[in-house]
């Protein structure tokens, strides 16, 4: 039975959860997406701590709301809407604590400064320091972008999936991912001079 | 437009590597194990908003404050203080009356225009027309102070109005044959028999007082 239940795609794994009540079907979508999850939430979020519980929470909203998922629509695409949804939440929290505590505001401040001035080419040739200053830069980029961006060129999603998730015309959605990637290059400007 | 976006991605390119080369994040070994643990104990977190619970305090204090606004909204309506007031109700009879009276006056020139000849009507239809039984209508107001049942006091003492009659002059002093519409703000009062009679009794004791006293004068005299 469990043999078979992998075998199946998302889209029957949740229909199979939904009629039968199944927690094998429940347990293989949590496998396959706990990954994908955690890695857009962290590079829209920037903390792995925060991002685990995110992940968490998108699993449990998944497994109590498990009949507000309607077969039209591809599973990926509603847990990336309610991942997303969280995150932003989160985003926000973050936002109000930071504008409520001045100690908080001093530590984001500073690392900003260094990120620009003080990293060196040779230094940003590193692997794991360039890739260091890309995530500090992708935190940077205004969240309707940074979004966007990540689950096109980091989550590799269709155009058409981003859409689904965002809620937005396709032409949105591209004109967003340019001006995303636009911000970014412009960010990362030290690291991609000619 | 596919060529738009595909320029646009080369524009990038580098940065699309780096993108797509960063390393991917995984969840921690234990997550699985933390999400069953908190499904089973129902800790729900963040996850589960709660939801507001219906409590009859909670209904009733801004309904009692609605109530209550209403009800002193209706006791304290700028009508009922407009009825109370003595000058206003004055002026709203006296301006009714003059109204019911322009009503009428237009009535009865109304039922003298309807007796005159037809003709008459329609020479009155053309401009410049105008014969000498046609009368121009005016609106006749009758004002309180109206003209004839006024008088000019320095002119009735000296007796220099002789337009006006004895009689009219004092008809008019004595109020006319009608009661006069407008009593003004002073209130008139009737005397009273009895105080009448008292004050000439007063009176009547006084001379007699004095016929008493000029008679002694003259005996002791």
């Amino acid at each position: 039975m469990s043999k078979l239940l992998t075998e199946l795609s998302d889209e029957d794994l949740i229909k199979e959860y939904q009629d039968n009540n199944t927690p094998e079907a429940y347990d293989i979508l949590v496998k396959r997406y706990k990954d994908p999850l955690m890695n857009f939430v962290y590079r829209f979020v920037g903390d792995r701590d925060v991002c685990a519980d995110v992940v968490q929470d998108t699993m449990i909203k998944f497994y109590l709301n498990k009949d507000s998922y309607r077969s039209f629509a591809k599973f990926s695409t509603w847990i990336y809407t309610i991942a997303g949804n969280l995150a932003k939440n989160e985003l926000k929290r973050r936002r109000r604590r930071i504008i409520f505590s001045i100690s908080n505001s001093d530590d984001e401040r500073s690392p900003q400064i260094e990120d620009k001035m003080f990293i060196a080419p040779d230094k940003a040739a590193d692997g794991t320091i360039r890739n260091e200053i890309i995530q500090k830069a992708l935190l940077k980029v205004k969240p309707v972008y940074r979004e966007v961006v990540i689950f096109r060129d980091i989550q590799d999603l269709s155009y058409e999936e981003i859409a689904g998730i965002t809620g937005l015309a396709i032409g949105t959605v591209k004109s967003r991912i340019n001006r995303g990637r636009a911000q970014l290059q412009k960010l990362l400007k030290h690291i991609y001079r000619e | 437009m596919k060529k738009i976006y595909n320029d646009e991605e080369n524009k990038f390119s580098e940065l699309l590597k780096d993108l797509k080369d960063l390393p991917k994040i995984k969840a921690p070994d234990n997550f699985e194990y933390n999400l069953l643990t908190r499904i089973k104990n129902k800790n729900f977190g963040n996850a589960v908003k709660e939801r507001p619970q219906f409590s009859w305090a909670k209904f009733l204090a801004p309904s009692a404050v609605v109530v209550i606004t209403i009800i002193l909204f209706f006791i304290f309506l700028p009508s009922s203080r407009e009825n109370n007031n003595q000058l206003l109700q004055q002026t709203k009879l006296r301006d009714n009356q003059s109204a019911v009276n322009n009503s009428l006056s237009a009535k009865n020139e109304l039922k003298n225009q309807q007796s005159t000849p037809s003709n008459t009507k329609l020479q009155s239809n053309s401009p410049g027309l105008l014969g000498s039984n046609d009368r121009t209508t005016k609106p006749s107001v009758r004002s309180p102070l109206y003209d004839s049942r006024s008088i000019k006091l320095d002119d009735y003492i000296s007796g220099s109005n002789k337009n006006q009659s004895n009689t009219n002059r004092g008809n008019i002093v004595n109020n006319g044959e009608e009661p006069s519409q407008y009593d003004g703000f002073i209130v008139s009062e009737k005397p009273d028999k009895k105080t009448l009679e008292r004050y000439r009794a007063v009176v009547d004791s006084i001379k007699k007082a004095q016929l008493k006293a000029d008679s002694l004068k003259k005996v002791q005299k």
